[in-house]
């Protein structure tokens, strides 16, 4: 599905923008909120979750200093090493906003376990959105909703997930994230 | 369940399956979902030209 720029909304636009720079340093995945808002979720959200791949500090580096390029700024430091050393690398995550812009924000952290590093394996666009931007999967998704975050808001956003792709959604595969989500998240 | 819940939960199956099956729905959300980024942002601005609004600002903002 091919859409013009005239009908993104302004989370997607930004979303694409960050995504296209990403994309040439290293793995990604869009997850969460933005992914039921995408699907046309009508809630207002301000973040969207990415996790990327482990970087060296190297090729963080590069990746950082293209994201400033592109007038992307981060709300924790300017400085790229310390991005690295005092958030990504201790497992917290960071944020990017449009430079002067408060929102929205991109939260972006590395990838922490295998659980993550599947959903990266396993990465996907997802034609219905018509955003050029990798998700994790639905099945994935409504998953990590169900089973480990479970507010109203995000028990919503499955909901809502089951309903567009009703008769498309892979239970099994849900189940088994969850087993999974159970022993890396909750040693279970 | 009270009513309140019951009705949200309707609203939500009522939209979810509006977009399903309405290849039109973006024109609908596009609106709703700009318009609170730009409501948001027009706060920020004012609030940034009062006296105390960048402090303000800084604790809106703050994450753990």
């Amino acid at each position: 599905m091919k859409r013009g720029i005239s009908d993104k909304t302004i989370l997607e636009t930004f979303t694409e923008d960050f995504c296209a720079i990403v994309e040439k340093h290293c793995k990604y995945i869009i997850c969460s909120g933005f992914v039921a808002i995408a699907h046309g979720r009508s809630r207002a959200t301000e973040d969207i979750d990415m996790i990327i791949e482990k970087l060296s500090i190297e090729k963080f580096v590069k990746l950082h200093n293209d994201l400033i390029k592109a007038s992307f700024e981060c709300m924790q430091s300017p400085d790229a090493e310390k991005i690295f050393e005092d958030y990504l690398n201790r497992k917290v995550s960071v944020r990017y906003t449009r430079k002067g812009e408060f929102l929205p924000e991109m939260e972006v952290k590395f990838a922490k376990d295998k659980l993550d590093e599947e959903q990266l394996e396993t990465r996907t666009k997802l034609e219905f959105t018509g955003l050029d931007v990798y998700f994790s999967s639905i099945e994935s998704n409504i998953a990590f909703k169900e089973e480990l975050l479970g507010a109203n808001k995000d028990l919503e956003d499955a909901r809502h997930l089951r309903i567009i792709y009703e008769g498309k959604i892979n239970e099994e595969k849900i189940n088994k994230i969850k087993e999974q989500i159970k022993r890396y998240r909750y040693g279970k | 369940m009270e009513n309140r819940e019951q009705s949200h939960t309707d609203q939500i199956e009522r939209w979810a399956k509006f977009v399903r099956d309405n290849p039109n729905w973006r024109e609908q959300f596009k609106k709703f979902s700009d318009g609170q980024i730009i409501m948001a942002r027009r706060v920020y601005k004012r609030l940034a030209e009062t006296e105390e609004g960048r402090r303000k600002i800084k604790l809106l903002r703050a994450r753990e």
